[in-house]
């Protein structure tokens, strides 16, 4: 299968995963009823009038965690490679493309143990 | 251009849905067993249009927007959760003939676009406008972000095995030995983290009904609900896949056995992998949200890692380097 | 200029890429400029895929339309997010004459730049991007460079906790 069919393929299948949704909400318009109403347009808070404003501001822990992701997904993004090519780089120079990676990955490693030792990986 | 690069597609849709419709029956009566009831059996015979009927119901549904909303997020929200649920079955191989795109990086493929719904459940917490929406959608975002990090790592120890991303390529390598055997920490890893993305038992934190009453599909209904709900199912459907794929040798047949055909090995073992979903679910209890969070980064991360290096330890092993 | 299958994909892609840019600009709300740019970022990866370079188009999705617009989500959510963006009431004359001014001046300079850059005309060989290639010039040719990356995380890594320690403190 070449690379154009393959990703015309992945153009399909988003495509279809788009019209999906489209139609099936288009054609459920004319088969749901519509009868909106003042009580039934408000926030759901579990039957009481909503207080206050629902955009809230937010933990900073949060927050962290989306940084420490991003930190780790940028990790990933050179481990796949180097996974990939690692038998023939093995066999081309040996343990080192192991112990550049075990480097790589203990600076990381450090930064997780910091952030484990500050507490920012517990949720309390 | 072939005819079946549109058709093929299509075609699985419908799989796919007939699969949705299926399992949630199945997730139904599996519960009700393991729990000493019957499970739905009233609609059809044996109950098996249970949800066809629930879906009809949900099509005729009012769909009520709450007015505080953001209204134009609120109605792109399930489908920007949706569309990536369905892309990413585009690189899933079922069977040597049967598959729709063969990429070479299609794992990454599958985990990067899998990503992009994290955004469509935080849109549509945002959008509802609602406090356990946004609560709901944020512990989910929260919860989804940390296991991605265990779920790609866990797979590093197959990739060194295989030396590609092709799903192709790699159901190839384990013709003899499937990965779950070599890689038991790397597949009880990615394990683990899989149902923790699929937002299942007993990590459903986002939905939570005794806390956050549905968490951020709360001011959802109808057909817009319904979205949100194929989109995690359909996500069962792909896990399953990419698990089987991945550690259970795809479509390789088990001691042999070549004269049962590659697609009924296919679903055998997918099938194994989505019963186990279910009988976790009527298993274990909910886990609490700090013991979900440090279970990621304090235990799963540091296996995944580890693994890593402890499968290219054991590449350096004579005889036993051979599986690695 | 032939019009191949490519090149409709290509101008469809770039359009997308540019919607999404201008519905940032012209978005009130702030999650609506992320969700935009996150939009934008994704159909830059289309264009990964037609240059052939798919692990780029990969990781584009997946650190930038995956994590990184997560993160600024995230980062709103710290935020008094309800507020939008009011339009400035004061006028000021002269801020549209100069930054038109200045687009067209970074739009002269790059069009410039393009036009006098040689490119070669030979098919470029598309082998060369696999990620195999990629790999073996990363570990074996960029060693050091790839190390300071790892430094350079956890430097970026500590240096939030940091801050956001002082934050929750405080």
């Amino acid at each position: 299968m070449t690379y154009t069919a393959s990703y015309l393929a992945v153009a399909v299948f988003f495509l279809l995963g788009l019209a999906l949704p489209v139609v099936a909400l288009t054609a459920g318009r004319f088969l749901r009823p519509d009868k909106p109403s003042a009580e039934k347009s408000i926030s759901y808070e579990s039957g009481v009038d909503p207080t206050g404003d629902s955009w809230v501001q937010f933990n900073v822990r949060y927050y962290l965690f989306a940084l420490l992701f991003v930190v780790f997904d940028v990790e990933t993004v050179f481990l796949y490679p180097w996974a990939v090519v690692y038998d023939a780089l093995r066999a081309d120079m040996g343990l080192f493309v192991l112990g550049e990676m075990l480097f790589f990955v203990f600076f990381l490693v450090i930064g997780l143990a910091y952030a484990w030792k500050k507490k920012v990986l517990e949720w309390t | 251009m072939h005819a079946m690069t549109f058709i093929g597609p299509v075609i699985l849709l419908g799989v796919v849905l007939g699969f949705v419709t299926m399992a949630i029956l199945f997730e139904r009566k599996v519960i009700g067993w393991m729990q000493g009831r019957h499970g739905p059996n009233r609609v059809g015979p044996w109950g098996v249009l249970q949800s066809v009927a629930d879906v009809l119901k949900l099509l005729l549904k009012e769909d009520i927007i709450p007015h505080q909303a953001d209204r134009p997020l609120f109605k792109w929200a399930p489908i920007i959760a949706f569309v990536p649920a369905f892309a990413v079955l585009a690189v899933i191989p079922y069977t040597p003939t049967v598959y729709f795109a063969d990429i070479g990086v299609g794992l990454l493929y599958y985990i990067a676009i899998s990503s992009i719904t994290t955004i469509g459940v935080l849109a549509g917490g945002w959008a509802s406008n609602n406090k356990y929406a946004l609560l709901g959608a944020m512990r989910s975002a929260a919860q989804m972000i940390s296991y991605e990090i265990p779920l790609v790592m866990a797979v590093i120890g197959v990739i060194m095995s295989v030396g590609s991303l092709n799903l192709m390529t790699i159901v190839e390598a384990q013709k003899n030995l499937w990965f779950i055997l070599p890689q038991f920490i790397g597949f009880a890893v990615f394990f683990v983290a899989s149902l923790a993305e699929l937002n299942r038992t007993p990590f459903d934190l986002p939905e939570a009904e005794s806390e956050l009453v549905a968490g951020y599909h709360v001011e959802y209904t109808g057909f817009r609900f319904a979205f949100f709900m194929l989109a995690e199912y359909v996500y069962v459907f792909a896990m399953a896949g990419l698990t089987t794929v991945l550690y259970l040798g795809g479509w390789n047949p088990l001691f042999g056995m070549t004269f049962i055909p590659p697609i009924i090995w296919f679903v055998f073992k997918f099938s194994l992998i989505v019963f186990s979903l279910f009988w976790i679910r009527a298993t274990l209890p909910r886990i609490r949200i700090d013991q979900l969070m440090q279970l990621g980064w304090k235990v799963l991360l540091p296996l995944a890692l580890a693994n890593i290096f402890l499968s290219a330890i054991l590449k350096e092993i004579p005889w036993i380097g051979q599986f690695y | 200029m032939v019009v191949t299958g490519e090149s409709i994909a290509f101008f469809v892609l770039s359009m997308m890429a540019i919607g999404g840019g201008m519905m940032m600009i012209s978005a009130t709300k702030v999650v609506h400029m992320v969700l935009s740019l996150a939009f934008s970022l994704l159909s830059i990866a289309g264009i990964y895929v037609l240059l052939h370079a798919e692990f780029l188009a990969v990781v584009q999705v997946l650190i930038y339309t995956g994590a990184i617009s997560i993160l600024m989500l995230f980062g709103i959510m710290l935020t008094k997010h309800h507020v939008t963006e009011e339009d400035d009431q004061s006028p000021r004359r002269w801020h549209p004459f100069l930054s038109f001014l200045g687009v067209g001046a970074l739009f002269a300079i790059i069009m410039g730049v393009i036009y006098q850059t040689p490119f070669a005309n030979n098919e470029e060989v598309t082998q060369s991007y696999s990620l195999e290639a990629l790999g073996k010039a990363v570990f074996k040719q960029y060693v050091i460079p790839f190390e300071l990356t790892s430094i350079l995380l956890l430097v970026a890594l500590v240096g939030a906790v940091i801050l956001a320690k002082k934050e929750a403190d405080s």
